[in-house]
């Protein structure tokens, strides 16, 4: 091949082989999310509006009721998946890598939850955590409960019941992510910190934790990321207005309310967007920059 | 390098976090308020959308109609087109913003408002001289918007309402009088502790938290008398909603009806779990056919205090190519024979006209428990009223329900929440 041809197929080739998946990203996540960000400086209804409002809409966005419930929940509903959730998985991962009698049969149980879909989990979890539901009945049986515990409709047990049903759900899914990382840390260092007289504990914090760091963050960012967008847990759970006088409800839940109808508040569920990108871009930038620490 | 990084970084988050919940813009013209030139002979072809009426029952029904009126106007052809019953609001906000809304469509008022108030909607009060003398007024009102002035958009087409019905055998297991059905709220939150007592609590006469409905049958209208303002926090409205935080607190009301397990009273009415539900005037015959162990068990009365009207209407899409044509279809199928003929098929409802509303067949019953609810329906639609005004949107109903359960679980006084959902309305009014 001719040189100036080699040149131009180094330079172009690769642009081209991406250039699909660039078009994808740049017509169906970029220039949305662009879009988002411009509506929401506009006054445009589903059916109507787009006219330019400056901040209009985020100062409406202090006279929401709602608002600071919303992103209460939602910033503890991160706070509490992202670890429970980057830690349990990785401690399943650890147990069920050993050859155990059996032990192909407990990772495919851990894996189940994740085949199910979130609204047919959810509605399980509904009957189980109602007034009336399974595990009120069980405890008034034993005579342990006197009374139901509501589950469903006190703010923080609601909460509580949603995040539980989150981390059940995904642990399957982030287990098996760990059993491949796990797979690619050297069983000769385990074996040398055996030798050097590290216990389980510090071979799991000096080993094991270093090789999946990568995964860890990766994981983290992952469960950040879709906890920010919480929505079918807290709606199933809690029903469409978020829980009884929506104290239960989360920024998503509060975007599609505001969107939602003919008469939908396209503007004002635009500027709530970009509150949660906000508020979900700060954890993740830090995550990041730790995940960069600890490569160092 | 670490300035792309941290650029290249930022634009993934927002693509995850904006595209998920993003949403897209709509679009905005007007033109409802033409005069359409009715004088020439009808030519060309339209559309004509119905809402989940293409079925066994209604299918024959419209091919006939169809049929009729193309055989009547030679040279005419009408495309009928049906939609499912769910997300039918979102199916008609995509068809104005796609610019693509069928000539002749199908609207209930609430949706019918936010295309009119776009320009969407042919101005029927400009274009139809006869509209007041064929139509009865509770309908022609449901399409009248005060902020759109004078214009009318929609032909009623038929009209239903809710009556009461009762369950006689548990009504009689927990001691009350079948005889004897309670007339006021007053009188059925009564009954309802006598059947919470005699049964140990296992059966309901109440089972649906209060709503909009509730407020306006306390003697509270729900706006300004200019209609530019709610003002439903008022002491009559709050002493309703103190009664039903009492009948709840003492378990008159099951538990889980503020909570997302709530299947509705006409759910837990079929499961013979309330004894009392509110429905149309065909309910008995659609219990026939879903759960017909329970039909010998149903008695039906008038609706407590005033019934709700539901109303729905036919409406000229404003940017149809065809206007004259689509003018002349609508008022064709929402003529008095046609919407009699109509009506036949789904017993309880009546047709939208003045002729049909003065005709004496609807207020006989053939004396089965069926015709007598039929009837009930008729008697309570006369003074029926349409309880949600066109500006009330999702977002208030939301707020107004959440602001009733903070209520009803005694973690607000019932004033302050009506005074809450007042306000939220009246900010929600403005934006």
């Amino acid at each position: 091949m001719r040189p100036h041809l080699t040149r131009a197929h180094r330079r172009y080739t690769p642009w081209l082989l991406v250039a699909p998946a660039l078009l994808w990203l740049a017509v169906f996540s970029l220039w949305p999310a662009l879009n988002t960000a411009v509506l929401s400086f506009t006054n445009v209804h589903i059916l109507s509006g787009g006219r330019f409002t400056g901040l209009h809409n985020y100062a409406l966005m202090w006279q929401d009721p709602l608002l600071r419930d919303a992103i209460v929940n939602t910033l503890i509903f991160m706070a509490v998946c992202v670890p429970l959730l980057t830690v349990l998985p990785l401690l399943l991962a650890l147990l069920v890598q050993r050859t155990l009698p059996f032990m192909g049969f407990f990772r495919t149980v851990f894996y189940f939850p994740v085949i199910a879909s979130a609204v047919v989990v959810a509605l399980i979890w509904q009957w189980l955590l109602d007034d009336r539901g399974l595990v009120n009945g069980l405890g008034r049986q034993a005579g342990l409960l006197h009374h139901a515990v509501p589950f469903l409709t006190d703010r923080w047990l609601l909460l509580a019941s949603a995040i539980a049903l989150t981390v059940w759900k995904g642990l399957g899914y982030y287990m098996v992510l760990y059993l491949s990382a796990l797979g690619n840390v050297r069983r000769d260092l385990h074996e040398a910190a055996a030798v050097d007289g590290a216990g389980a504990v510090r071979r799991f914090r000096s080993v094991t934790v270093p090789g999946v760091r990568g995964t860890m963050a990766l994981v983290s960012v992952l469960i950040a990321v879709s906890s920010m967008r919480v929505f079918t847990e807290l709606y199933v759970l809690g029903g469409r207005t978020g829980g009884v006088g929506g104290q239960d409800v989360s920024l998503v839940m509060l975007i599609q309310q505001a969107a939602a109808g003919s008469d939908g508040r396209i503007g004002y569920a635009s500027a709530l967007s970009v509150l949660l990108f906000a508020l979900t871009a700060g954890p993740l930038l830090l995550l990041a920059r730790w995940n960069r620490r600890g490569e160092r | 390098m670490r300035s792309v990084r941290a650029t290249v970084t930022l634009a993934a988050l927002a693509s995850l976090t904006l595209t998920a919940c993003g949403v897209g813009g709509g679009s905005s013209s007007a033109g409802g308020d033409q005069a359409v030139a009715t004088g020439r002979p009808l030519s060309g072809s339209i559309t004509f959308q119905t809402w989940s009426l293409k079925n066994e029952k209604f299918t024959p029904y419209f091919d006939a109609l169809v049929k009729d009126f193309e055989n009547q106007h030679p040279g005419t052809t009408v495309d009928w087109l049906d939609q499912p019953g769910e997300g039918y609001s979102d199916k008609v906000t995509s068809q104005v913003t796609g610019g693509n809304l069928p000539d002749v469509v199908n609207l209930p008022p609430d949706i019918a408002h936010s295309v009119a108030k776009v320009g969407g909607l042919l101005d029927l009060a400009r274009n139809a001289p006869t509209l007041t003398k064929d139509y009865v007024g509770s309908g022609l009102t449901a399409y009248t918007y005060a902020d759109l002035g004078t214009g009318t958009y929609g032909f009623p087409w038929y009209l239903g309402t809710d009556i009461s019905l009762w369950n006689k055998g548990m009504l009689q297991r927990d001691g009350l009088d079948p005889a004897h059905l309670p007339k006021t709220f007053d009188e059925l939150v009564a009954q309802a502790r006598t059947m919470h007592d005699r049964s140990g609590g296992k059966d309901y006469l109440m089972s649906r938290p209060p709503g909009l409905s509730d407020i306006v049958n306390s003697g509270t209208p729900l706006m300004t008398p200019d209609g530019k303002k709610f003002a439903f926090a008022t002491a009559g409205a709050a002493a309703m909603l103190d009664k039903y935080t009492a009948a709840y607190a003492a378990g008159y009301l099951p538990s889980d009806v503020l909570t997302s397990t709530y299947e509705g009273n006409s759910a837990l009415f079929n499961k013979q779990v309330v004894a009392w539900t509110t429905g149309g005037g065909n309910y008995i015959s659609s219990t026939r056919q879903t759960n017909p162990s329970l039909v010998p068990q149903i008695i039906p009365s008038p609706a407590l205090d005033t019934a709700p009207l539901y109303v729905q209407g036919l409406s000229v899409s404003a940017r149809s190519k065809n206007l004259p044509l689509a003018l002349a279809f609508a008022q064709f199928a929402t003529d008095n024979a046609n919407q009699a003929a109509f009506v036949k098929l789904a017993p309880g409802y009546l047709p939208g006209t003045t002729a049909a509303a003065a005709d004496p067949a609807y207020s006989r019953s053939d004396g089965t428990p069926q015709g007598d609810a039929a009837v009930f329906a008729y008697q309570d639609m006369q003074k029926a009223v349409n309880f949600t005004p066109p500006v009330w949107t999702n977002a208030m109903d939301t707020f107004l329900n959440q602001q009733i359960a903070l209520a009803m679980t005694g973690k607000e006084s019932s004033t302050q929440a009506l005074q809450s959902a007042q306000d939220r309305a009246n900010q929600l009014l403005d934006q």
